[in-house]
């Protein structure tokens, strides 16, 4: 009963920080150069459409009213007509959404999965080759620029080798075919996925290695190895049962705390590849001045990342029994 | 000698012991030694980027154009990394960026450490409502992706210059350091020294500013080449998805222009440098920072094998 005391505690503190967030993006939309009006409606808008949508986002009335408007507006859904699309940006949203959701969780898990791995291997061999290689590529993957990462992956494999398409995340001849099975769809977007996802991984995972390998470090060190040890126990039981899932619990603070960096990593790697994602159309509204857009966009990445923080914090009080709410 | 100055003397040569003391260990390490001899050459880069346009105005990394070159080529003996599309030398802007990344990184470091320190003594040291007030507001802080965050600022406000961009990263990296420093504040708090401090009547002021301070300051420093490192991460994003400051040169920027002008298949001359500077300046503090981490740690230094 206590965890979900927790989890209720916690989505109110959260609740509370992105209405804080909501709040301040407000006020600094009004503090900007410039007419707040232009940016929320199109200044290319047919004047009697732009009066509709200026009543609707309540634009015409005192500031503190238009907060009011603001509000309900978001929760309702309604947040503007995007100036380049000239669609309702809650669409927009909604179908780019699960793409970035796709691209990061995979690349996330995978990274966490394989960092774990690894990070066990390197604490195991520590002072060994093995080690030091590991810990060698953990620290180089971790201080690429990301960037240029990507640009290097793309020269290679999508230019030079040609194994894997440079940009995009469908074939049009594959999707405007009517005949193609959903299968074959599924394997066109994995084909293009490959890159991104090794560009997001390779940044990521080495944080997870290197996290790893100093907590397993710390946990061998624990009287109940040393109790395992003395009974007789083989290695690879201590190392895989008693050892491993006690040193992972840092690992997922990491994912918490790295989360706004990995991010970062996402709206750039979105770019690079044009992985039609949240993060670039992020970038892309800014470039072109796409104030409704840039701000749904922002409000949405701010509220993914606080509630990956709030599952980050659920799973540790799950897996963790020492701790207690 | 005044009994002050004596004082002043006495403390400056603890100061001294503690940082040969310190550098007798990182000295040890070849990670260490590796993050310092790639931070010598990137000073050395960023103070000879005064060089090249002094022999000629066409090294200038922004304005010069080589008068014979309108487009992108390889190295040669004019052009050591060749040039860029409008036949700029790539080489002095290289070096520029240097300048550029130690400025960005060491300037928004030192500031979010500052802001950092002050919140997590603060934090600490009074405790109560002052203390949740200021963790809560840094864990909003914490969870917004700074880059992001600048992005979103250039949509309202326009063109940035390097130094809101600076402001910016620093405003919004303060979080890591303060939570750090506040632990840090709160096992101090108790100990013996400071009570005894209190007891003959110091007030919280000199308490603070003379007796805690002082014992957080090796860890501020070691958080500050961490934040070194994502600062300058973050300025090269930045500059790279062309919201940089347009009057600088810097490595993201560089390798934004390969980008956007389409030389990323044709000129590896030109993609591969700047990222590669960017990448080891990033290593190089990180590696920095680690070996310190190792010196001001103890526990970290004789780490036994993990097989028995």
């Amino acid at each position: 009963m206590g965890l979900w005391r927790y989890a209720a505690r916690r989505l109110v503190q959260i609740a509370g920080l992105f209405y804080v967030i909501l709040t301040v993006l407000f006020i600094v939309f009004r503090l900007a150069p410039g007419d707040p009006v232009e940016r929320m409606v199109d200044p290319s808008m047919d004047p009697e459409d732009a009066e509709v949508l200026m009543a609707q986002l309540g634009l015409d009335r005192p500031v503190g009213v238009q907060y009011l408007y603001y509000l309900k507006n978001f929760v309702s859904g309604d947040m503007g007509i995007s100036f380049h699309y000239g669609e309702p940006v809650a669409e927009i949203i909604a179908d780019r959404l699960p793409n970035t959701v796709l691209l990061f969780t995979s690349s996330t898990i995978l990274a966490a999965v394989v960092g774990v791995l690894l990070g066990k291997r390197a604490s195991w061999s520590k002072g060994r080759s093995t080690d030091t290689v590991l810990t060698f590529s953990a620290l180089a993957t971790h201080t690429v620029f990301l960037p240029w990462l990507a640009l290097l992956l793309i020269w290679l494999f999508a230019y030079r080798l040609g194994w894997f398409p440079i940009t995009g995340m469908v074939s049009e001849d594959v999707w405007l075919d009517p005949g193609a099975t959903w299968w074959t769809r599924a394997v066109d977007v994995a084909h293009h996925m490959v890159l991104p996802l090794a560009s997001l991984f390779l940044i990521q995972f080495g944080t997870f290695l290197l996290v790893m390998r100093s907590s397993m470090l710390e946990t061998l060190k624990e009287d109940y190895i040393l109790t395992a040890r003395a009974k007789g126990l083989p290695e690879r039981v201590i190392r895989n049962h008693h050892a491993a899932p006690n040193a992972a619990l840092p690992v997922l603070t990491t994912i918490g705390l790295s989360l706004a960096f990995s991010i970062n990593g996402g709206a750039i790697t979105e770019t690079v590849f044009t992985w039609p994602g949240i993060g670039r159309e992020l970038v892309l509204a800014v470039s072109q001045n796409d104030y409704p857009l840039a701000q749904a966009s922002f409000l949405l990445i701010a509220a993914v990342v606080l509630l990956a923080n709030l599952v980050v914090d659920l799973l540790y009080a799950v897996l963790d029994p020492r701790i207690r709410y | 000698m005044s009994p002050d100055g004596r004082h002043r003397s006495l403390r400056r040569r603890r100061w001294l012991e503690r940082f040969l003391d310190g550098w007798a260990i990182y000295r040890r390490n070849p990670l260490g030694w590796i993050g310092l001899g790639l931070l010598a050459l990137f000073a050395l880069m960023a103070a000879a980027s005064f060089v090249p346009p002094l022999i000629d105005p066409m090294y200038h990394p922004m304005a010069g154009v080589d008068p014979e070159i309108t487009s992108s080529m390889g190295p040669s003996l004019r052009h050591w990394l060749g040039t860029d599309f409008m036949g700029r030398d790539i080489f002095s802007q290289l070096l520029a960026g240097a300048r550029v990344a130690f400025l960005v990184g060491i300037s928004a470091a030192f500031m979010s450490v500052a802001v950092g320190t002050a919140v997590g003594i603060t934090s600490g040291y009074l405790g109560g409502l002052a203390d949740t007030l200021l963790m809560r507001l840094a864990d909003m802080v914490m969870v917004m992706p700074a880059l992001l965050v600048v992005l979103i600022l250039a949509a309202l406000f326009g063109q940035l210059n390097i130094w809101t961009v600076v402001l910016i990263i620093a405003l919004f990296r303060w979080p890591g350091v303060a939570r750090v420093i506040r632990a840090q504040t709160l096992t101090l708090k108790h100990r013996p020294f400071i009570e005894a401090v209190r007891v003959a009547g110091a007030s919280h002021r000199r308490i603070l500013l003379r007796h805690i301070l002082p014992n957080v300051l090796p860890l501020s420093f070691l958080y500050m080449t961490f934040r070194v490192t994502s600062a300058i991460m973050i300025e090269a994003g930045l500059a790279f998805l062309g919201f940089g400051d347009s009057t600088t040169v810097s490595w993201g920027m560089m390798l934004q222009w390969v980008w956007k002008t389409g030389h990323m298949f044709k000129a590896p001359y030109w993609l591969l440098p700047p990222g590669l500077c960017i990448s080891l300046i990033t290593l190089a503090f990180y590696l920095l920072g680690q070996a310190m981490e190792e010196v001001l740690d103890p526990r970290l230094r004789k780490e036994e094998g993990g097989v028995g």
